[in-house]
């Protein structure tokens, strides 16, 4: 890199002293310190069994996300990954690209924010993708990295960043770099487990990814592992049944949505999918029965329930004839 | 207005393409609750919701293939993402951030942007130039 060549006059420095001191005091005055009010966690954590890919070129989502991949032993490289994340004339990698292609590879990819969740992967063992904006806000350079662990007691975390493998950097320097992207982080996981920080909707709307891929199988798995953290949740057993049904594993779809349907007996969307997974049977009398329960409670969806009920009529009495 | 004048609308021309897209995203079965609704509550004209989003897919489609993205590839990304994310990306697609620092990209940059975030990186503010690799 050609560097340029400084001859600075005092007028020169003291402008320039001016300038950072409003470019960074604008921001933030003072130093910044970072206080978890988590407890409980480790002084040091390192997942060493996260792979290091250097970055090539602008490819740092590439490498970033075949890095994640790799540890949850998906066999991708950056440059597979390259097509699928990379857009060209913005020389970069948008964050939702790397959501797709993880989905694209049966992964629950789960975006978290800010440092108490960030820690609480790290500590139970997740690497975490998180974007930083090395640069400064009117000159930004978005960058991502792979978060492998920290050291509380050295005040330093661990990353795979760029060209360095294990690079060890300042929590007050790191902390400062993600702010200016929003805190923004990702977490990579098979399908099946559970991000450490999740919350019930939050983690329901990444399985949903899943499904909106077309992942059917990976979605089922990750519904269940929601059922062990939330035991009677209403979109886990929904989207459980929604996913056997489109896997054409009827009698687990009846499973999931009678199960949706005893916990909530207010929900018309269980007993509604309930009957046409029934009437798919071919159990008539009984898939009626429980459309009209539907049509009984009722809500905003009352005319879905009316002509699932019509539907499920006209196939008993074609079937009838 | 004849028809032909009326196709060479571009809002007519979205709308057929959307129509033509959305194919793909016609629901197993047509009374079945999806999980997206009990996900969303989503309580409104669902129709409409359904149409506004097939918009929102195709806009965001057509501005990845106008970046350079193949256009097999601009499908692939946004048939794997919730209507709830196409529509974040729909509302502020141009002002999403691309992760993609290369090392030594600063080649003409002013010197006083160089400087600048010398300075910054020195203090650990930044974090631009890989020979300032203090804490």
């Amino acid at each position: 890199m050609p560097v340029p060549v400084l001859r600075c006059g005092k007028t020169g420095i003291s402008f320039l002293v001016l300038l950072v001191t409003l470019t960074v005091g604008c921001a933030h005055l003072g130093p910044e310190r970072y206080s978890p009010s988590v407890s409980g966690l480790p002084r040091s954590v390192e997942i060493p069994s996260v792979p290091f890919y250097p970055q090539q070129g602008h490819h740092c989502g590439p490498a970033a996300m075949a890095m994640v991949l790799q540890w949850t032993k998906a066999d991708v490289s950056p440059l597979d990954l390259a097509p699928e994340i990379f857009t060209p004339s913005r020389q970069g990698s948008l964050q939702h690209a790397l959501i797709a292609a993880a989905r694209r590879h049966n992964r629950l990819a789960y975006p978290m924010k800010g440092l108490e969740a960030l820690l609480i992967e790290l500590a139970a063992g997740h690497p975490v993708i998180v974007l930083q904006n090395l640069g400064l806000w009117w000159f930004p350079r978005w960058h991502y990295s792979v978060l492998i662990g920290y050291d509380l007691s050295k005040d330093v975390c661990i990353l795979h960043s760029g060209e360095d493998a294990r690079r060890h950097m300042g929590w007050t320097r790191f902390m400062r770099t993600w702010r200016r992207a929003d805190y923004w982080g990702l977490v990579v996981l098979p399908t099946g487990q559970l991000p450490a920080s999740a919350d019930e909707q939050s983690y329901l709307s990444a399985v949903l990814g899943l499904e909106q891929a077309g992942q059917w199988e990976g979605a089922a798995k990750a519904y269940k592992g929601a059922l062990e953290r939330w035991h009677s949740s209403l979109g886990a057993l929904m989207g459980l049944g929604n996913c056997r049904y489109a896997l054409r594993d009827l009698a687990g779809a009846e499973q999931a949505f009678r199960r949706a349907a005893k916990a909530h007996q207010g929900s018309g969307a269980a007993f509604n999918n309930l009957a046409h997974v029934l009437a798919e049977q071919r159990r008539y009398a009984e898939a009626i029965e429980m459309a009209t329960r539907a049509i009984d409670i009722g809500g905003p969806k009352k005319s879905l329930y009316l002509q699932t009920l019509h539907e499920i009529q006209a196939m008993a009495k074609t079937r009838a004839d | 207005m004849n028809f032909s004048q009326f196709m060479r609308k571009p809002i007519a021309g979205i709308v057929i393409l959307a129509f033509a897209f959305s194919i793909s995203w016609v629901p197993a079965h047509a009374a079945m609750v999806s999980t997206d609704e009990i996900l969303t509550q989503s309580q409104g004209n669902l129709d409409r919701e359904h149409l506004r989003m097939l918009l929102d897919r195709n806009e965001v489609r057509i501005q990845l293939e106008a970046w350079g993205v193949s256009s097999e590839e601009a499908k692939a990304r946004v048939e794997s993402l919730t209507d709830q994310e196409i529509a974040e990306i729909a509302a502020q697609i141009d002002q999403m951030p691309a992760g993609g620092s290369a090392l030594g990209t600063l080649v003409g940059a002013a010197i006083l942007v160089f400087l600048v975030l010398l300075v910054t990186d020195i203090l650990g503010y930044t974090d631009i130039f890989p020979f300032i690799k203090g804490k």
